[in-house]
C-alpha cells in the first residue's frame, strides 16, 4: 500500500462539512476542461473532501474529548476523587483535546506524540469501564438497577474511549484517508461512530429511565440518535446515495439532540432545589450538563465518515 | 397595640394563631407567599359533605368528592403550612407538627403520642411521616380465614390493588424497579433513591442471611415533578421537608381539592357532631377564630385518625345515642392497635451518617411473606434507620438509660451508629382502647384516655424481630449491639369495618351502621394493621369510599 500524504488545499478551508461540495478550483467560464484538467479537478475535490473530513474527526473527537473532561471533572468530583485514579480520565481528556482542537484548525503536532496521546485516551477509557464495572459490582445487589442508576456510570468512560479512537483515526486519516488499520477508512468510520451512539444512547438511556423520563423531551437521545446510527450503518454496508442522505439528515438531528441537550439539562438544574441560585450544588445533583455534547460529536464523525465514503467513491 | 399614624398593621401570618385559609383564598404552598383561591360555602349552606381531619383518609377523599362535583368543606385543627417559609432544620422547632394536645395514656405498655404517631397540620401527619408506601400483603384482608388471626376486611384485595396504584401515582411514588414480594404490581412511577451507608448496612446483613431485600417505595420525589424538585437528602423529613420533595398530601390531594372547588378551614376543632330525631347527622360543630361555629352538611366524614375519631364519636353522645354515635356494636374506641417499632442498634467501624437522606431508605419485608418459623401471628417489616440528633439523644437517654459523660460519648458516634427498626404487626384486643377522661381540653372537650397492653403474641414477634435483626446487624459488621425494646408507631382500629353490624362499626364503604350520613375514613377503620405503615392504605381506602360514594349517589343510595 503506498502512503500518500496529500497537499492542503485553500479552497477547501472554512466549507461546510455538512455534504456540501466545494467550488471546484480554477476555470473560467468559456473554457472546456480537458481529461486531464477534469482529473485534476476531481483529485483536488476529493483531497479537499478528505482533508475536510480528517479534520471534523478532530473536531468529533475534540468535541467527545470535552464532553468527557467537563462530565468526569463534574462527577468525579462529585465522588471527591476518592480514588487516585479518578484523575485520569481528566488528565487523560485534556491531552486528547489539546491534541485534536488545533488538529481541527491544520495545525498539528508530531504524528507519533498525537497518536500516543490518542492512544493513551483509548487505554484510560477501558481501564475506566472496568474500574466502572468493578464498583458496580462490588455494591450490595450486584449488578442490579439501583447499581446501574447510582454506582459509576458503565458506560461513561466508552466515550473517553471513543474519543481516543477516533484522534487516532483522524491522525492516521491525515497519512492516507483511503484505510484505516487496513479497512476502508469511511465505512470504518462510520461502523464505529454508529456504535459509539448506539452506546451513548443506552447510556442516555438508562440514566434518563431512572430519571423515570419525567419530560418527554428525555426520549429524544434515545430515538433520534439510535435511528441516525441505524442508517449510518446501513450506508456503511451499501452505498446508496439515499441512504446516505438519510443517514446525514439523521445526524445532523442527533447533532442538534446534542446541542439541545446541553439547553434541557440546563433546565433540569434549574428544577432541582434553589434553582439556578443553588448552582454549585444543583450542577452535582441535577442532570449532568456536559453529557449530551458527546451526541454531537459522535454525529460530526458520522458525517466525516459519510464524506469520505462518498470521496473515496468517487 | 396603638396603631402608629400612617402606618398599616398586617393581620398576623402566624399559622399557629391565624388561619390562612379564609376569604377565598388558600396558601399556595408551591410559592412563597403566594395565594391559590379557594371557594368558600357559608356555615349556613347545607354542604354535601363535612370531612374532618386532612391527613391520608380525609385529605384523599376530599380531593376526590371535589372532584366528583360533591360540595366539601374540610376541617383540620392543625395549622396551614407553607412548607417552604414555615420549615426549619431543627427538631424542636418542627415539633409544632405533632398532636400533642393533652392525652392520658394508660395500660401496660402506655403510648407516647407524638411524633411516630400523630400529627396537627392540614395534611395531617403525612406532613411528617417517613414517606414509607407500602402495600398491604394481600392475605392481610383475609387474615382471620388465609392466615388464622385477627379479622377479615370486607374488602378484596385485587380491587385494593387498583387504588393502590392510584395512589401510587398521585404520590409519585419513587420505587424499586421490581419489588421482591407479593403479586406482580406496575412499576413505581418514579425510580428509586440512592441508598445511603445507613441502608447499605441492611442491604449487607440480609445478604449474609440470604434474605431479599430492597429500595424503600418512599412519597418523595428522584426527580422533578411540576413544582417539587427531587429530594436533596437533607433527612429532615420526619420534622417536615421544608424543600417540597415529600408528596405529602398537603401538596398532592390538597391542591388539586381546591382546584376542584373544596374548602379547607384550617385551625377548625370539630367537637361535635349534630344529628336529628331521625339519627341523620345534620352537621358539625366547630371552634375557630375564638368562637364555636355550626356548619350545615348532609353528610359528615370523620378522619381524625384513630384517637381523634372515636373521641369525636364518642363526644357528640346524644340523648337517642348516650354511648357516642355510630357505637351500636359498642366498638367504637375499641381495638386500638400499635405497630411494634423496636429496633436494633451498633456501630460500624467506617462512618456511616445515618441522617442524610430519607431515614428509611432500605427494608424487608421477609418476615411479612414468610410464615414459616414463627412462633406468633402476623409479620414485620424492618427498614433501616437515620435518626436526627436530638431524637437519637433521647433514645441513649431514655432507651438505654445514658446520662452525663455516658450520653456525651455515646453522641460522638453519632456518625458511626446504624439500625434496623421494625414495623411490627399488633393484634387487636378490645382492652386496647380509646376512652373519654373526665378532664377538658381549652375547647372544653373531653380528652381521651389511650388505653395499650401488648399481648403475648406482640411480645413473641418483638422477640423474634430483635433477635433476627441482631444477627442481621452482627453480619453487616456491627459492634456494640443493643436493643431498643419500648417503641410503637401508627395507630389504627378504633371504628373498625366489616360485614356486620353487631362486630364493627363501619361497612366496606366506611359508612357508620347506625347512621348512614355519618362516615369514618381514616386509620380507624382497619381491622389488623400489617407489618407495614399504613399511609398507602389509608389513601387507597379513601379512594375506594370516594367511588363508592359517587355509586351510591348515582343510584340515589346516598
Amino acid at each position: 500500500m503506498t502512503t500518500l500524504v496529500r497537499p492542503r488545499t485553500p479552497e477547501a478551508v472554512g466549507v461546510s462539512t455538512f455534504g456540501e461540495w466545494p467550488a471546484v478550483a480554477g476555470g473560467d467560464g468559456g473554457h472546456r476542461p480537458g481529461l486531464r484538467e477534469r482529473r485534476v479537478a476531481e483529485e483536488t475535490v476529493r483531497d479537499a473532501a478528505e482533508e475536510r473530513a480528517g479534520r471534523t474527526v478532530h473536531l468529533g473527537a475534540g468535541v467527545l474529548a470535552l464532553s468527557v473532561l467537563a462530565d468526569s471533572a463534574l462527577e468525579h468530583y462529585r465522588g471527591s476523587f476518592h480514588n487516585k485514579a479518578m484523575v485520569a480520565p481528566l488528565v487523560s481528556a485534556t491531552l486528547s483535546l489539546a491534541t485534536n482542537a488545533p488538529a481541527t484548525f491544520g495545525a498539528r503536532a508530531p504524528l507519533p506524540l498525537l497518536d500516543a496521546v490518542q492512544a493513551a485516551a483509548a487505554a484510560t477509557g477501558v481501564a475506566g469501564l472496568g474500574f466502572h464495572a468493578f464498583n458496580i459490582g462490588k455494591r450490595p445487589g450486584g449488578l442490579s438497577w439501583l447499581n446501574l442508576f447510582y454506582a459509576a456510570p458503565v458506560g461513561a468512560p466508552f466515550a473517553l474511549a471513543l474519543s481516543g479512537f477516533f484522534g487516532r483515526c483522524a491522525v492516521r486519516l491525515a497519512g492516507d484517508s483511503r484505510t484505516l488499520f487496513g479497512w476502508p477508512a469511511g465505512r470504518l468510520l462510520a461502523a464505529t461512530a454508529a456504535g459509539g451512539l448506539i452506546g451513548t444512547a443506552a447510556e442516555a438511556g438508562l440514566l434518563h429511565f431512572r430519571g423515570a423520563y419525567h419530560n418527554p423531551a428525555m426520549a429524544l437521545p434515545v430515538t433520534i440518535p439510535p435511528v441516525a446510527a441505524g442508517l449510518l450503518a446501513a450506508a456503511a454496508l451499501k452505498p446508496a446515495p439515499a441512504l446516505r442522505r438519510a443517514a446525514r439528515v439523521g445526524l445532523v438531528a442527533t447533532a442538534a439532540v446534542g446541542v439541545a441537550g446541553v439547553g434541557f439539562h440546563l433546565f433540569g438544574v434549574s428544577r432541582n432545589m434553589g434553582g439556578f441560585r443553588n448552582l454549585s450544588q444543583n450542577l452535582l445533583n441535577g442532570p449532568p450538563v456536559p453529557a449530551p455534547p458527546s451526541f454531537l460529536g459522535l454525529a460530526l464523525i458520522g458525517l466525516a465518515a459519510l464524506s469520505l465514503m462518498e470521496a473515496n467513491d468517487a | 397595640m396603638k396603631p402608629t399614624p400612617g402606618v398599616t398593621m398586617l393581620p398576623s401570618d402566624n399559622p399557629l394563631t391565624t388561619p390562612r385559609a379564609t376569604n377565598g383564598r388558600a396558601p399556595d404552598v408551591f410559592r412563597p407567599g403566594a395565594w391559590t383561591p379557594m371557594r368558600c360555602w357559608s356555615d349556613d349552606d347545607e354542604v354535601d359533605f363535612a370531612i374532618v381531619g386532612t391527613g391520608a383518609g380525609g385529605g384523599a377523599l376530599a380531593c376526590k368528592l371535589a372532584e366528583y362535583g360533591f360540595s366539601v368543606v374540610a376541617f383540620d385543627a392543625g395549622p396551614y403550612w407553607r412548607p417552604l417559609e414555615d420549615f426549619v432544620s431543627d427538631e424542636r422547632e418542627q415539633s409544632k407538627l405533632y398532636w400533642t394536645d393533652e392525652r392520658i395514656v394508660d395500660g401496660d405498655n402506655p403510648l407516647r403520642p407524638g411524633s411516630n404517631n400523630c400529627g396537627k397540620s392540614v395534611g395531617g401527619s403525612t406532613v411528617h411521616f417517613a414517606m414509607v408506601s407500602l402495600r398491604f400483603r394481600p392475605e392481610w384482608f383475609k387474615a382471620r380465614t388465609t392466615l388464622g388471626y385477627g379479622a377479615d376486611w370486607p374488602l378484596d384485595w385485587r380491587e385494593m390493588w387498583t387504588y393502590y396504584r392510584e395512589v401510587e401515582e398521585t404520590l409519585t411514588i419513587s420505587g424499586p424497579v421490581t419489588y421482591p414480594w407479593g403479586p406482580k404490581r406496575p412499576r413505581y412511577p418514579y425510580r428509586p433513591h440512592e441508598l445511603n451507608a445507613a441502608a447499605l448496612v441492611l442491604a449487607e446483613g440480609a445478604e449474609a442471611l440470604g434474605i431479599p431485600w430492597s429500595a424503600t417505595p418512599l412519597a418523595t420525589l428522584s426527580a422533578p415533578r411540576g413544582l417539587s424538585p427531587p429530594c436533596v437528602y437533607r433527612g429532615m423529613c420526619v420534622i417536615g421537608c421544608s424543600t417540597n420533595a415529600k408528596q405529602s398530601v398537603l401538596l398532592t390531594w390538597l391542591p388539586r381539592a381546591l382546584k376542584a372547588g373544596a374548602e379547607i378551614r384550617d385551625l377548625a376543632m370539630v367537637g361535635r357532631i349534630e344529628h336529628d330525631g331521625r339519627g341523620l347527622a345534620t352537621g358539625v360543630r366547630y371552634h375557630r377564630e375564638g368562637r364555636w361555629r355550626f356548619q350545615r352538611a348532609r353528610n359528615v366524614v370523620v378522619a381524625g385518625y384513630a384517637i381523634e375519631t372515636p373521641r369525636l364519636l364518642l363526644n357528640s353522645a346524644s340523648a337517642k345515642f348516650p354511648d357516642g354515635l355510630a357505637n351500636s356494636s359498642g366498638l367504637v374506641g375499641k381495638n386500638l392497635m400499635v405497630q411494634a417499632n423496636q429496633a436494633v442498634w451498633g456501630l460500624m467501624e467506617r462512618e456511616i451518617r445515618a441522617y442524610k437522606g430519607p431515614p428509611s431508605l432500605a427494608l424487608t419485608e421477609h418476615w411479612n411473606y414468610k410464615d414459616d418459623g414463627k412462633d406468633f401471628f402476623g409479620g414485620y417489616a424492618y427498614m433501616s434507620q437515620g435518626p436526627l440528633p436530638v431524637a437519637w439523644s433521647s433514645v441513649l437517654a431514655g432507651q438505654r438509660g445514658l446520662w452525663g459523660q455516658g450520653l456525651l460519648d455515646a453522641m460522638q458516634d453519632y456518625n458511626h451508629q446504624v439500625g434496623l427498626k421494625i414495623v411490627g404487626e399488633c393484634m387487636a384486643q378490645e382492652r386496647n382502647r380509646v376512652t373519654l377522661a373526665d378532664e377538658t381540653d381549652r375547647y372544653g372537650l373531653k380528652i381521651p384516655r389511650v388505653t395499650y397492653s401488648y399481648c403475648d403474641n406482640d411480645r413473641r414477634l418483638i422477640a423474634h424481630s430483635l433477635a433476627f435483626m441482631r444477627v442481621a446487624l452482627e453480619a453487616a459488621g456491627a459492634r456494640d449491639i443493643w436493643d431498643e425494646t419500648d417503641d410503637t408507631c401508627h395507630l389504627n382500629g378504633t371504628a373498625r369495618m366489616g360485614d356486620d353490624p353487631r362486630t364493627s362499626v363501619v361497612d366496606a364503604d366506611c359508612r357508620a351502621w347506625d347512621m348512614r350520613n355519618l362516615w369514618v375514613c381514616d386509620g380507624s377503620v382497619f381491622p389488623t394493621v400489617g407489618g407495614v405503615n399504613p399511609s398507602l392504605t389509608i389513601q387507597a381506602i379513601a379512594c375506594r369510599t370516594a367511588d363508592r360514594i359517587k355509586t351510591l349517589a348515582r343510584r340515589g343510595e346516598l
